[in-house]
């Protein structure tokens, strides 16, 4: 029994994780009308930067905190020169020109570090396990759980507890009244985008060290964001929480019953909501 | 007339290609992959669906016709039609869930199932061989009762069935496109709001050409896995469906021969390109900026550009050549 409560809360942690990923592609396609497939690369930047940061003798700290501001300036420079000019094209432009950015940006970092992966140590303070009776967990993946847990409380209150947020929000409902009364909006854009690539990027960083870096854990981590905001509800964000959640408790739970399928199972899970509530657990209807 | 040219094309580089490339297994993947892309194109340029899982068909074409060649007895062309079959049937079930979505949704979606495709693929290693892939796949040639009607052994001898193949579907699919189905597909395409008000069950249609998008795909796989006698769990992977989209775009959407040009253009730059410069993806990824950025046609569009200006000189040296006259 004990292993399936290891599991359950192994599977809330990498929940967390998938949680920012998929938060920050929620927040942008509310703002912007706008799935960016570039979003799995910015996890894979974060990763790789900090994979560097600790290689150049950087501390693991610091690179959780400077790591995300660099990847949110490629989120913010790519906006601005590229994706900015198809905002009034047909939506398959959209998809295809973040596909084209993030093609690029993979094959650049398989050019900087090589196609084969990588391992980033833990941080130090943080190797070993913490033991409560026979309850016993690894130091890291509680600190993962801690920090995820406080981004989304800190995220939340931005959304619904500052004027950023209320734009934001307006915004999502409709970008021309919001410009109306006088916000920049495209401006707004930018400063979403830019957040929306920072999320992804912290869950890099805080990803590498449990699984490593290698060039193609961006298309797998944009997938399992699909999954969680199809499984939430895309644009929500306490649908990302649910579906962040649900989806790393599937994954983690599976993979003591049927190790090879545990992935498998996610995608399964995805499906069974979709039968019974075609617009995620939490999202609107209609 | 416009369908006759779009033929034209068709016939003109699937002769011209064994007098232009020295290898035949090279000119068989262009036609292979552009089989692919004819279906893909069938839902983005005509449906307006934008499908991110055209590699689940792709690879279930190549491990259904590798385990009926190696697990059954049955005869070749109809481990083809068991793909064609199958690769409808798979279409339909991904079809029913996806399109009630519509916009990113749907592309999500597909997206989404392409990577469940691929974890199954890996986690049935009895069916697929897993990491290994589907390995020992035969060649046969082409027979009925015992009488070989055409030899397969050599690349050359295998392109021209595959071109016999292509050339037959591709046809079949353009009587499909002109025909009042494909219209409505069109006009699906244009405005869905509109194709519905006046009364066309749209879910129906669509699902339809993901049906004939999915079944012409796992061809293309199957073909795929002949040739090059594996069906390896890559065929499965998300870069195939990428790859079929990517072709799809850069030939240009909305037109058939448009297909093959995009085909072509892919399969020769990776062949290369990639020997040259292992990175050249890179390139394509520019090449996806640019056409979303001002090259929404994509290469064909491009052609026909310069086609159009072409004849627009003559029409007009031909106008000042008359004026001449009059004077």
């Amino acid at each position: 029994m004990s292993v399936y409560l290891l599991q359950t809360v192994n599977g809330i942690g990498i929940g967390m994780l998938y949680f920012l990923l998929a938060v920050g592609l929620s927040i942008v396609f509310g703002l912007l009308r706008f799935v960016n497939f570039a979003h799995g690369v910015f996890y894979l930047l974060g990763a790789y930067f900090c994979f560097e940061a600790v290689r150049q003798g950087m501390s693991f700290w610091a690179a959780l905190l400077i790591v995300p501001l660099f990847v949110a300036a490629v989120g913010w420079v790519a906006e601005k020169t590229l994706l900015r000019h198809v905002y009034a094209k047909p939506h398959e432009f959209h998809i295809l020109i973040t596909v084209g950015v993030a093609l690029i940006i993979q094959e650049l970092v398989i050019v900087q570090w090589g196609p084969l992966g990588d391992s980033v140590a833990v941080p130090s303070g943080l190797e070993g396990v913490v033991m409560w009776g026979d309850f016993i967990y690894p130091k890291y993946r509680l600190f993962v759980i801690a920090v995820t847990g406080g981004l989304a409380v800190l995220l939340w209150w931005v959304l619904e507890g500052t004027r950023l947020g209320s734009a934001v929000r307006a915004g999502s409902e409709s970008p021309e009244m919001v410009s109306l009364l006088g916000i920049n909006v495209f401006r707004l854009f930018s400063l979403v985008f830019a957040l929306g690539a920072a999320t992804a990027a912290i869950a890099g960083v805080l990803a590498a060290p449990i699984r490593g870096v290698e060039p193609f854990m961006g298309i797998e981590a944009l997938a399992v964001a699909f999954v969680v905001v199809v499984v939430g509800g895309l644009g929500s964000f306490t649908g990302a929480l649910v579906g962040g959640i649900l989806i790393g408790v599937v994954q983690s739970v599976m993979s003591t019953l049927w190790p090879e399928g545990a992935r498998l199972m996610i995608y399964v899970a995805m499906a069974a909501v979709l039968l019974l509530r075609p617009n995620g657990l939490l999202g609107k209807r209609g | 007339m416009r369908r006759n040219i779009d033929i034209a094309v068709a016939l003109g580089i699937v002769v011209a290609l064994p007098l232009l490339l020295s290898s035949g297994s090279l000119a068989s993947e262009v036609l292979i992959y552009a089989l692919a892309v004819l279906g893909c194109n069938l839902l983005l340029g005509y449906t307006g669906l934008l499908s991110f899982g055209q590699g689940i068909f792709f690879g279930l074409g190549s491990y259904t016709f590798g385990l009926v060649l190696t697990r059954t007895g049955l005869p070749m062309p109809l481990a083809l039609v068991a793909s064609i079959i199958l690769g409808g049937l798979a279409a339909g079930l991904v079809g029913i869930v996806s399109i009630r979505q519509k916009g990113t949704y749907f592309v999500m979606l597909t997206l989404a199932f392409a990577q469940m495709f691929y974890f199954l693929a890996y986690s049935v290693p009895s069916l697929t061989g897993g990491d290994n892939g589907l390995l020992n796949i035969p060649r046969p040639p082409l027979s009925a009762f015992g009488v070989v009607l055409w030899d397969n052994t050599t690349a050359w001898q295998f392109y021209a069935m595959v071109a016999v193949i292509f050339l037959l579907v591709f046809v079949a699919l353009h009587r499909v496109t002109t025909s009042i189905f494909g219209r409505t597909l069109l006009a699906i395409r244009d405005n869905e709001v509109r194709a519905s008000a006046v009364g066309y069950n749209v879910p129906r249609f669509k699902l339809l050409a993901f049906v004939l998008s999915g079944a012409v795909t796992a061809l293309a796989g199957a073909l795929n896995a002949m040739m090059v006698g594996v069906a390896p769990l890559a065929n499965a992977e998300f870069h195939v469906s990428e790859m079929i989209l990517v072709m799809t775009v850069i030939g240009g959407a909305g037109n058939l021969a448009a297909s093959l040009i995009g085909a072509l253009f892919y399969v020769l730059a990776a062949d290369w390109l990639s020997t040259l410069w292992p990175r050249w993806l890179m390139l394509l990824g520019v090449l996806l900026v640019i056409i979303s950025l001002g090259m929404q046609r994509g290469l064909w569009g491009l052609i026909e550009d310069g086609f159009l200006a072409l004849t627009a000189r003559f029409k007009r040296t031909g106008e000042i050549r008359v004026e001449e006259k009059q004077v």
